[in-house]
């Protein structure tokens, strides 16, 4: 069982996936019209203020189930449950960070951390004090007035991650959020991340292409096969906390932990990707880092 | 000494410099085009007058009461095709494309018999050819919102309005500014061409007269008031523009 960085154990649930499946309906071809499964019998539960990292091939369903999650797509079946309540829409209760920022660009740092909050309604003078802590908290102080096209890559994602947790959604999305940025700063970004998570205790759910980086980072790693996009497993990281600002990448058990979600990944049978017809998964998951 | 000034200018000197030598030195003949001191000397006294501001004046009431017609008219045109209706996008898109290329100079009579021959058949007439690049660029600007900020806000539960205006809205600045630019300067080509058939003032009007009494000094300060104009016009929009649109100062 992972424990949380203060050594207690959170068995109260925070987020429960039951059932989940997603159907596309594609546009008729030669022969007839034809369905395509894009997610199927997905099963999740996740304690408050667990790091559940979701890995898996491109094209896989990790994107869509997390779209599910935030409430931007409704499942063609199943449900979510968030703190015990299914899940209709999309709601402040859970923050998103996506791999291409998505910031506003005519607004500034200070303008964008607070977006949330305007939405949530919270008075123009409690939003600077919010915005404050959270541009803080992110290491982005002295940049309140700049505007994106301003900062670099990582600084972006960086003002992201506080514009999510700013308006405090206790749930945190985050779908390939470093995906976008030089190994280095990356790096960088998945130790803060974790510091953050220290202090905030959220509730995170990861998407990433990089084993490396779910094994780092979370508590348990979902392993994705795809066509029709389900959990193959998923794998308790016993690693021990806390591990930013460590060099726990090069201890022998992370490495293991990762040799084993790898062949997890390789193992995947190959009629798998004549299955779904023409749409093959061409990518194959290397064992590195950055893909 | 400013370097990037002076960059920005010496064409432009240069240009004056030669419109007041070649004349001057018989290299082009100054009954055609007249040295630049003459023409500043015919607008001095234009100006003393009182006759080049009250044709300018009346030039501008015509140039800008055609734009801001078309702005009127174009902003909720173009924000309802552009925004909630495709269908009716689809079904009038054609046509709004023919009323872009057709030339309302040759309907010119038609609309002087429905408005008159007074201020409003020219308003009008420079409205129409306003009105295009106004709706088209609102349409353009509201469809080319990026769908990733759309799905981050859309992620925090904002409904289709707030989507709106505090995505859709200024993310489709700088689309409607390029729209509203090109058509100020529709608006003063046209404000000649409507100036240069039946009107009794304004500047276009100088300039026709000039040139049925070659007055070739006359045709030539007019011509250089209105260049004058739609220049400061266009440069005001800029400035308007850079404080609004600041996100995309750098990429110019």
């Amino acid at each position: 069982m992972a424990t949380h960085g203060d050594g207690t154990h959170k068995e109260d649930l925070k987020i429960v996936l039951k059932d989940i499946g997603q159907v596309y309906h594609l546009k008729k071809s030669a022969d007839g019209s034809r369905e395509f499964q894009a997610l199927k019998d997905i099963n999740l539960q996740v304690r408050a203020g667990e790091f559940v990292a979701l890995v898996g091939p491109s094209g896989c369903g990790k994107s869509t189930l997390l779209d599910i999650l935030a409430g931007l797509t409704r499942p063609s079946s199943g449900a979510v449950y968030i703190d015990g309540k299914e899940i209709t829409g999309p709601a402040l209760d859970r923050g998103i960070v996506l791999q291409g920022y998505a910031l506003f660009p005519w607004r500034t740092v200070r303008r964008n951390v607070e977006f949330g909050l305007e939405i949530k309604k919270v008075p123009k003078s409690e939003r600077r004090g919010i915005s404050d802590h959270f541009i803080r908290l992110v290491g982005l102080e002295g940049f309140e007035e700049h505007y994106p096209h301003e900062l670099s890559g990582g600084m972006k994602q960086r003002v992201a991650i506080a514009r999510a947790l700013a308006y405090d959604p206790e749930v945190l999305l985050m779908d390939e959020p470093f995906a976008a940025v030089d190994a280095q700063t990356r790096e960088t970004l998945q130790d803060e991340l974790l510091r953050i998570w220290d202090e905030t205790k959220k509730t995170i759910i990861f998407v990433t292409h990089s084993i490396d980086e779910a094994v780092f980072l979370a508590d348990r790693v979902a392993i994705f096969s795809s066509n029709p996009g389900t959990f193959r497993e998923i794998v308790e990281v016993d690693l021990p906390r806390p591990r930013h600002n460590s060099d726990i990448r090069s201890s022998a058990e992370f490495g293991w932990v990762r040799h084993r979600i790898w062949e997890l990944l390789q193992s995947r049978p190959s009629q798998e990707c004549r299955e779904g017809g023409n749409i093959v998964v061409k990518d194959a998951i290397s064992p590195s880092a950055t893909i | 000494m400013n370097y990037p000034l002076l960059n920005k200018t010496a064409a432009v000197i240069v240009f004056l410099a030669l419109w007041e030598i070649l004349p001057r030195f018989g290299l082009v003949n100054p009954m055609f085009i007249p040295p630049l001191s003459a023409v500043l000397a015919t607008g001095l006294h234009l100006v003393e007058n009182g006759e080049l501001v009250t044709h300018t004046l009346v030039s501008l009431e015509r140039a800008f009461g055609g734009l801001l017609a078309a702005m009127v008219v174009g902003f909720p045109l173009g924000l309802v095709l552009g925004g909630g209706f495709p269908r009716l996008r689809e079904a009038v898109g054609p046509l709004m494309e023919l009323f872009a290329q057709a030339n309302p100079l040759i309907l010119a009579h038609i609309i002087i018999f429905f408005l008159g021959i007074g201020q409003s058949a020219r308003i009008f007439i420079i409205a129409w050819l306003c009105l295009w690049p106004i709706t088209f660029s609102v349409i353009d600007g509201i469809r080319s919102a990026d769908p990733l900020l759309l799905k981050a806000a859309g992620s925090l539960g904002l409904g289709r309005v707030g989507l709106f205006t505090r995505v859709v809205l200024p993310s489709s600045a700088p689309t409607i500014f390029t729209g509203v630019r090109l058509a100020a300067g529709y608006a003063f080509i046209m404000l000649i061409a409507s100036e240069m058939m039946g009107a009794s003032s304004g500047l276009g009007w100088l300039v026709a007269q000039g040139q049925e009494n070659y007055h070739v000094t006359r045709i030539f300060a007019g011509a250089a008031v209105i260049t004058t104009l739609a220049v400061a016009t266009d440069g005001l929009l800029r400035l308007v523009e850079r404080r609004v649109v600041v996100w995309k100062v750098n990429t110019e």
